[in-house]
Formats: structure tokens, C-alpha cells, sequence
């Protein structure tokens, strides 16, 4: 197990703040959070890359951990068989042994053809594998890192996703890894900790996390679109002039966060144990990789998620009544 | 368009400012008298040596400059800009004052003379010990620059990977700035067989070829300097564009 104790590292212009938060060994454990959060900090002083300013890492004596940076960092002098046998030649194994393994690794990470190329000439995905290859070919009992898809196209990203659940599995490594992406957190991650301005703000499983975010900061970054502040006086928010009913019963001041998931869009009126049904306005519709987003007015404006099977289906458009319905439980209240 | 014109004519000037001279001197010159002083043991002689002081002083500057160069790159610290300036104080001082200064530290009298009775005055040693003075800012400089453009994110990967500093040090940073180390020794070493001010006086004698085309001048007048000029010329051209050559087909 890998634990971190009150490490602290201030850098340039952020800072690590009283850093704490358990590992378990073999497990795939995200840091989530926005860029300059200070992840990759925390990445290169697991790595012993870097010496905090306080606190400690306990659990990594003596093991072996790999880091993979964001843009790589293949080699450029060297072509790709020498990149993944770079740890192995400077262990001095024999060359035999050396070209064994490397043709293994880059079987298992599916760049077999690309052996004898010049790092420069891949594209960013291929790049991924090598560096992949060159951290796994040397047993690691720790593989971080850092943004592995953040330069990649969609279906690249994807692809490198399952790459590394598959070497996941298979090398029961514990696995690091950090993203600003929290669709990937959610796909990934055993265990993710949420890490806002140097700080970890939530850790814990990934459902339990996206659905119950602690602080307005957390709901924002994990993709809640609907979020509101104002007074609640007998379980109700007035948002500009749409009453929401909340599951709290009273607050000064308190926001509320709805998921856009959570929401349903009718044509008419659905009679039901939902407490919060609004007749609104479609004013835009956008198409995402996966679902359709649709922007509807009840006052503030709704952000719902719907698939692209139900707009064919509705025939919605720009300037359309409908009807908004959700769950008063579905609501995240944080007060302040 | 207009603006490469424009860029393109005043390139030209500079070009032919530094061309003409150049071709003046090889026109003027009968090719008889060119291979007449190439065949005296005077001339020979101190080409060579101009050669092979400077290639001992571009030597010591790779042994030299290019770990400081690295700890330039790297390092930060409290009066590194202080530290860079001194790296380029023998290019902006007139280089007779450097030879000067020089006779200062290394001279007959110098605390280093008494101390170990070398003598680093008229000989050869001298001679390199000026060519490192003068132009081991250029090597320090260049490779300075080569390491500052290797991402030390490369090292830190390598030392993830299993390498010592050292081996990280000398399998990845060293190969990725090579362009620039060599770079920076040629002209190094080129400086260092055009330098005549600190040489001249720390060691008139032996003389080598810079000091020889002053000398041939000052006692009797240009038509003796000339065909040695003309003959240090085209060896230094030959060789740099030889060298220029090899590094871009690295």
C-alpha cells in the first residue's frame, strides 16, 4: 500500500497542499482534476523525481515505478525497439534477452510492425504504446501516468483506454493515473480522488463521487451543467422565477446541482412522483460524439443530455415547447 | 512578397561585403607565389601549428566547457546572469588586452611560473592557452543552448527507466545536444586559428600563421603576406566547408 502524508510542494505559481490519500497496491487509482492542479507534481514526487517541501511517501522502498509523461518523451535519437529496450540495455541484459522482450511487449501493446521506424515519424496514439511498452517492459510495480489521452483523438483515446485496462489486468500493477477528463476517471478508475487547486477535495469510488460531488467546485468539474444559488425557503429555490424543489427544507444561501442525465424532457405533461415539472423552451440543441445536448429555458436555462434515438423520436427543435421533469432526490444541495 | 525582396537585396549586400575581400585577395595573388610559400618549411610549418593549437584548445574546451555548459543549462542559482557574463567577457574585451592580461596571470613572473617552473610564455602551451582565452565562450555558449533545448523530461524518463544521472546523462542529454556541442567546437576551433592579438603576445615565437602574415607585412610589405594569406585562406575554407559538410549529414 502506498500512502502519502501531509506532502506539501509549493512550484512556480501553485501549490500542493497538505497532501493525504492511500493506495491500495494493484489497484487503478485517477487523480482527477483540472489542469494546473498540480497533478503532474504529484506524479513526479511519487516518482522520486522531485522532493516535497514536507510530509512523506510511505510504501514505495525499494520498488520499481515507472512514469509516463503527457507528450511521451520517446527518445528521438533512438527508433522504436530501442526506446522499448532503453531499461533493459541499461540493466545490461543480454541482447538476446533484450530483443525477446521487446517483441513481446510491442505484440502486447500492438506495435509489432512499427519496430524499426523513427519515434518521430508515429502519430500521437502509436507514440502512447511505445512509451506504454518502454514503462511495462521493465515489470514496474507502479506505472504512473500522466494525461495519457489528453493529445489523442476520440476513437485513439478510447483505444488507449482499453490498452490499458487490458495491461492493467494482465500486470496487476498499481496503476496511477492522472486526467482533467472525468468521462475517463469514470471509466477507468478503481478509486478516484478529486483534486481542485492543490487540494484533494473527494476520494472514493467513481459512481459515489460523480454522484454526490462535495462542493460547487467538484460539481462543476465533474460536468454539472445545472448549477444555481439562491435562498431556499420551504424547500423551494427561486431561480429566476422557476420554484425548484429541493430536499432541503431551509437555507440562507445554497446552491443546487442537477445532473443533466437526470432530467426528462416530454412532449406533454407527465403526471408523476416527481416534484419539479416546468413547461420551458427549446433554444438550442448540440450534438455530442455520444448523446444529444439540449438547452432548454424554464426560467434559468436547463442543460439535459438525451440520446439521439429519442430526438429522432420527439423531432425536437429550436423554439419548441416542453416539458422538464425531475426528481427533487436527484438534486445535490451544498450549502455554503 | 515585396518584404523577401527587399530582405533579399540587403542579404546580398552583406554577402558581397564579405565575399569581395575574400575574392579580391585570391584574384590578386599569382598561384606560382601561392605554391612557392606553401612549399616553405617556415609557412608549413606555422599553418600547422595554428592548426594543431587550436585543435589542443578546442579539446580543452569540450573537457571543460561543456560540463559547465550543462550546469548553465540546468542550474538555477543566485549570480548565474553574473556567471554568463564572465563566460563572455573574452569576446567583448579587445583581445590585445586579453593577451595582456594573460601575460598577467601565466607570464615569467607569474605566481604559476615560480611556483612549478613551467614556462607559458613563447611556446606552444602559451599559444593554446590564448586560442582557449579567446574562444572558448563560443563552444560554452553553443552547447549551452543545445542542452537548454533537450526537456528535462527526458532525463527524469531515462532515470524512471532505470538510469544513473550519469548514464541518463550521457545515453540521452549528450547525443540530443551533440548538434550544437559540435557545432559549437568548430567554431571553436575556427576562432581559435583567426586569433592573433592575445597569441601575438604571448608568442611571437614560434609563430603561427597569423602572426606570420603580420610579420611577412610589417618587414616587407604586402606582396610577402599575401600569398601566405591567400594560402591560410583556402585551407581554413576547405576544412570548414569539409566539416560543415559532415555535421549537416549527421
Amino acid at each position: 500500500m502506498i500512502r502519502v502524508e501531509n506532502l506539501q510542494k509549493r512550484y512556480d505559481d501553485f501549490e500542493i497542499k497538505n497532501l493525504n490519500f492511500e493506495i491500495q497496491s494493484g489497484e487503478y487509482f485517477v487523480i482527477l482534476g483540472p489542469s494546473g492542479a498540480g497533478k503532474t507534481l504529484i506524479l513526479e514526487m511519487l516518482a522520486r523525481l522531485t522532493k516535497p517541501d514536507s510530509g512523506q511517501i510511505s510504501g514505495l522502498d525499494g520498488q520499481k515505478i515507472s512514469l509516463i509523461y503527457q507528450d511521451y518523451m520517446l527518445f528521438p535519437h533512438l527508433d522504436v525497439f530501442n526506446n522499448i529496450g532503453y531499461g533493459l540495455k541499461i540493466k545490461k541484459a543480454d541482447k538476446e534477452k533484450i530483443e525477446d522482450e521487446v517483441v513481446k511487449m510491442a505484440d502486447l501493446v500492438g506495435i509489432s510492425h512499427l519496430l524499426h521506424r523513427q519515434v518521430t515519424s508515429l502519430s500521437g496514439g502509436e507514440k502512447q504504446r511505445v512509451a506504454i511498452a518502454r514503462a511495462l517492459i521493465l515489470k514496474p510495480a507502479v506505472l504512473l501516468l500522466d494525461e495519457p489521452t489528453a493529445a489523442l483523438d476520440l476513437s485513439t483515446k478510447y483505444k488507449i483506454q482499453r490498452l490499458l485496462i487490458k495491461l492493467h489486468r494482465r500486470y496487476k500493477a498499481t496503476f496511477i493515473h492522472v486526467t482533467h477528463d472525468f468521462e475517463e476517471a469514470l471509466a477507468l478508475g478503481d478509486r478516484i480522488a478529486l483534486l481542485i487547486k492543490g487540494r484533494i477535495i473527494q476520494i472514493g469510488q467513481p459512481e459515489k463521487i460523480f454522484s454526490n460531488p462535495k462542493t460547487r467546485a467538484a460539481a462543476d468539474f465533474l460536468g454539472y451543467k445545472n448549477v444555481f444559488s439562491g435562498e431556499i425557503k420551504n424547500s423551494k429555490m427561486n431561480v429566476s422565477g422557476a420554484k425548484i424543489t429541493t430536499p432541503l427544507k431551509q437555507a440562507s444561501s445554497a446552491y443546487i446541482a442537477i445532473r443533466s442525465n437526470d432530467i426528462i424532457l416530454s412532449k406533454t405533461r407527465i403526471l408523476s412522483s416527481a416534484r419539479n415539472c416546468f413547461l420551458g423552451k427549446v433554444i438550442k440543441l448540440i450534438h455530442r460524439p455520444s448523446f444529444i445536448e439540449v438547452l432548454v429555458d424554464i426560467g434559468p436555462v436547463l442543460h439535459v443530455y438525451i440520446t439521439y434515438q429519442s430526438y429522432l423520436e420527439m423531432n425536437l427543435t429550436a423554439g419548441d415547447e416542453i416539458w422538464v421533469t425531475f426528481k427533487t432526490i436527484s438534486i445535490k444541495v451544498f450549502q455554503h | 512578397m515585396k518584404l523577401r525582396i527587399i530582405f533579399s537585396l540587403l542579404g546580398t549586400l552583406l554577402i558581397l561585403f564579405i565575399l569581395v575581400p575574400i575574392i579580391r585577395i585570391l584574384v590578386a595573388v599569382e598561384p606560382a607565389d601561392v605554391v612557392s610559400s606553401a612549399t616553405q618549411k617556415e609557412v608549413i610549418g606555422s599553418i600547422f601549428l595554428t592548426l594543431r593549437a587550436s585543435f589542443w584548445s578546442t579539446l580543452a574546451g569540450i573537457f571543460l566547457g561543456v560540463p559547465l555548459a550543462y550546469f548553465l543549462a540546468r542550474a538555477k542559482f543566485f549570480g548565474k546572469k553574473i556567471i554568463e557574463g564572465l563566460i563572455d567577457i573574452p569576446i567583448v574585451i579587445p583581445h590585445t588586452a586579453a593577451g595582456i592580461a594573460l601575460l598577467m596571470a601565466w607570464g615569467r613572473h607569474s605566481l604559476f611560473t615560480r611556483l612549478t617552473g613551467i614556462n607559458l610564455v613563447g611556446n606552444e602551451a602559451s599559444i593554446t592557452l590564448a586560442m582557449i582565452f579567446v574562444s572558448v565562450p563560443f563552444l560554452v555558449n553553443s552547447a549551452k543552448e543545445g542542452f537548454k533545448m533537450v526537456d528535462i523530461r527526458y532525463e527524469k524518463t531515462a532515470i524512471t527507466l532505470g538510469a544513473s544521472p550519469w548514464k541518463a546523462f550521457s545515453t540521452i542529454t549528450l547525443p540530443l545536444a551533440k548538434k550544437s556541442i559540435i557545432s559549437g567546437s568548430i567554431m571553436m576551433w575556427a576562432r581559435g586559428i583567426s586569433e592573433f592579438g592575445a597569441v601575438v603576445i604571448l608568442a611571437y615565437h614560434p609563430m603561427t600563421a597569423p602572426v606570420l602574415i603580420f610579420e611577412r607585412f610589417q618587414n616587407y610589405g604586402l606582396k610577402y603576406a599575401l600569398p601566405v594569406a591567400a594560402l591560410l585562406i583556402i585551407i581554413s575554407l576547405v576544412i570548414f566547408i569539409i566539416l560543415r559538410a559532415l555535421e549537416d549529414k549527421r
